[in-house]
């Protein structure tokens, strides 16, 4: 009794849902006060300031001013270092097995299997894969204890924890995929007729590879620095765990102000993170525009 | 032509073209050097779990050394009970926004597909994707709590998980609504079927992956949430948000974590293992 009137709510709901043409605007309103208002919320704070602990109306650049005066930019250049670094060496070491996945890879087997294993991770909670590097690369750790065994030093290697080394190095595995997967997808749809034609014209390896395959494989690169690159900038859990508190990036500092209620100062600082964004998004929109933008890429999916 | 012979066409043509690609793009040394990056750094992933796994029986964890072994920290892990409400809490929590992911993605991303113009749509849906956790949860927290003046809670943290897996959620039931022939829509209309049997016996099982993936996806997104929850949980405590307050914290209790995330993962890693085994042999299977 209970069953039937559920299913047959379950029914008339869907049915309506699917049916009226308020189901995808509805979204989008709702959508756009749970995501973009809130957004642009934070850029408006950032031109507030806090006095007394409360903001204050009052537009200005005062909290700009002390941000680019403060040690907060030595943090978010900080910050920008290590993505930059991160991303290219991402890049580097992505463009290639993505493009040996996508074409290269003679097992589909094997294939499935690879990307099985760079998938699982990403739902998998960070804080605890990161804080056992601690028990490794500790100056009593598994390494230091193995070099020291063997010889190879007689004092503990101390960089291998709490430096922007190890933070690096912490980051090097969970951003992998992320830079690999939009490459990997753009390249399984490259036509092989072009590289057929590319060699009858005459072009040797070299040239196919930067003068075909690359250009064609651009829109993944920049969506897979998107990917990879403004996530690593909000990057929280890893700075803290390997920094150990001596490599401050923009997510702590962010924290802080929060927690000390200086809501402008955190709101420019989220807004230094979305300023890149904004970039690499204008930069993804016009690299794929014609291809028919964003939903060019979904049409593409088809397979 | 027989079916063999077509077979056999096909798998000579694929042959060429991957010679094709070794030649453009891997000559000699780029094609094992790509492999084994991808190798290293497929490893470089899973030390730290399988370590982390190994150290939970270790009597000295912090020293990384499993040596001598030990069931001590299962012991105590059992013994306290201050991870069971955070668990309890976020398993809910994961199971409510995992059913909200399916009610909201399976009706908005079948229809965004038949929009005339979509790419305006597409982005500001898909937008969060792109919004470190950090932003999105600084950003959610000053509208919630500094212009609306709400008290925090597990509502709020309930939104910013939604803001989070949504769009997961959305790409994969998109990718397969851009995929779905309408034309069987439309003929199954024209023999009379209802618009929820069209839904339910033609559109539900080609789409049931992308339903199924949704579900998962908002489940196991949520349930591993950290940096929009910490900004809006208010006094509630979740499951990452308890592990990372004692993996940041000071040593003593670090031990205990290695076990319930040995746990954890012993649970996740098969459910999500198996999915996506299915998911991408499939996909590999269809080319």
């Amino acid at each position: 009794m209970a069953n039937a009137l559920v299913s047959r709510s379950i029914r008339t709901w869907y049915t309506q849902a699917a049916s009226g043409r308020w189901t995808v605007p509805t979204f989008i309103i709702v959508w756009t006060v749970v995501v973009i208002v809130p957004l642009f919320l934070l850029l408006l704070y950032s031109f507030l300031e806090t006095k007394g602990f409360k903001v204050v109306w009052d537009p200005s650049f005062h909290t700009w001013d002390r941000f680019f005066e403060t040690g907060r930019w030595t943090v978010a250049m900080r910050t920008l270092r290590i993505a930059i670094g991160m991303t290219v060496i991402e890049l580097v070491l992505a463009f290639p097995f993505a493009l040996w996945l996508a074409k290269g890879c003679r097992s589909q087997g094997l294939k499935a299997i690879l990307l099985t294993l760079l998938t699982i991770p990403f739902f998998l909670d960070l804080s605890s894969r990161t804080i056992i590097w601690r028990a490794l690369l500790g100056s009593n750790g598994v390494v230091n204890t193995v070099l020291m065994e063997l010889g190879i030093t007689s004092e503990p290697v101390e960089w291998l924890i709490f430096t922007e080394f190890s933070v690096f190095f912490g980051l090097a595995a969970p951003y992998f995929a992320t830079m690999v997967f939009p490459i990997f997808l753009v390249a399984t749809l490259i036509d092989d007729e072009y590289l057929d034609a590319s060699r009858d014209l005459g072009a040797n390896p070299l040239q196919s590879l930067f003068l075909v395959i690359v250009p064609l494989c651009l829109p993944g690169v920049i969506a897979g620095v998107v990917f990879t690159m403004v996530p690593m900038m909000g990057e929280w859990v890893v700075p803290q765990l390997m920094g150990g508190g001596k490599v401050n990036m923009i997510g702590r500092s962010t924290e802080d102000a929060l927690s000390t209620l200086n809501y402008p100062t955190a709101a420019s600082l989220s807004a230094f993170v979305l300023a890149i964004l904004v970039v690499l998004l204008a930069a993804l929109t016009l690299l794929t525009r014609r291809r028919g933008g964003i939903a060019g890429l979904f049409e593409a999916l088809k397979l | 032509m027989s079916t063999a012979d077509a077979h056999a066409g096909a798998g000579l043509r694929r042959n060429q073209r991957l010679r094709l690609w070794e030649h453009a793009v891997y000559a000699p040394i780029w094609r094992p050097l790509a492999a084994w990056i991808g190798l290293v750094l497929i490893v470089l992933t899973y030390i730290p779990l399988v370590w982390l796994v190994v150290m939970s029986f270790s009597d000295r964890p912090l020293s990384g050394i499993p040596h001598p072994l030990t069931l001590r920290w299962y012991d105590e892990l059992f013994a306290t009970s201050a991870w069971i409400e955070p668990i309890t809490d976020s398993l809910w929590l994961a199971l409510v926004v995992g059913i909200c992911c399916v009610l909201v993605s399976v009706p908005v991303g079948r229809a965004i597909p038949r929009l005339r113009r979509r790419g305006g749509v597409l982005l500001i849906t898909l937008l969060p994707l792109f919004v470190p956790g950090l932003t999105m949860g600084a950003a959610l927290f000053l509208f919630i709590r500094s212009y609306m003046h709400f008290k925090l809670g597990m509502w709020s943290v309930f939104v910013g998980h939604m803001v989070w897996a949504l769009p997961f959620a959305f790409l994969l039931v998109i990718v397969l609504a851009t995929r779905f022939d309408h034309h069987l829509l439309e003929a199954a209309e024209d023999l009379g079927a209802s618009a929820w049997q069209r839904f339910w016996q033609i559109e539900f099982p080609i789409m049931r992956p992308g339903i199924v993936g949704a579900g998962l996806f908002g489940f196991i997104l949520s349930f591993n949430e950290l940096l929009r929850s910490i900004f809006l949980r208010g006094t509630e405590t979740t499951m990452p948000i308890y592990t990372w307050a004692q993996a940041s914290s000071h040593q003593s209790n670090v031990p205990i974590i290695f076990g319930l995330a040995s746990l954890i993962f012993g649970v996740t890693l098969p459910i999500i293992g198996t999915f996506f085994w299915i998911l991408f042999s499939r996909t590999g299977q269809s080319r």
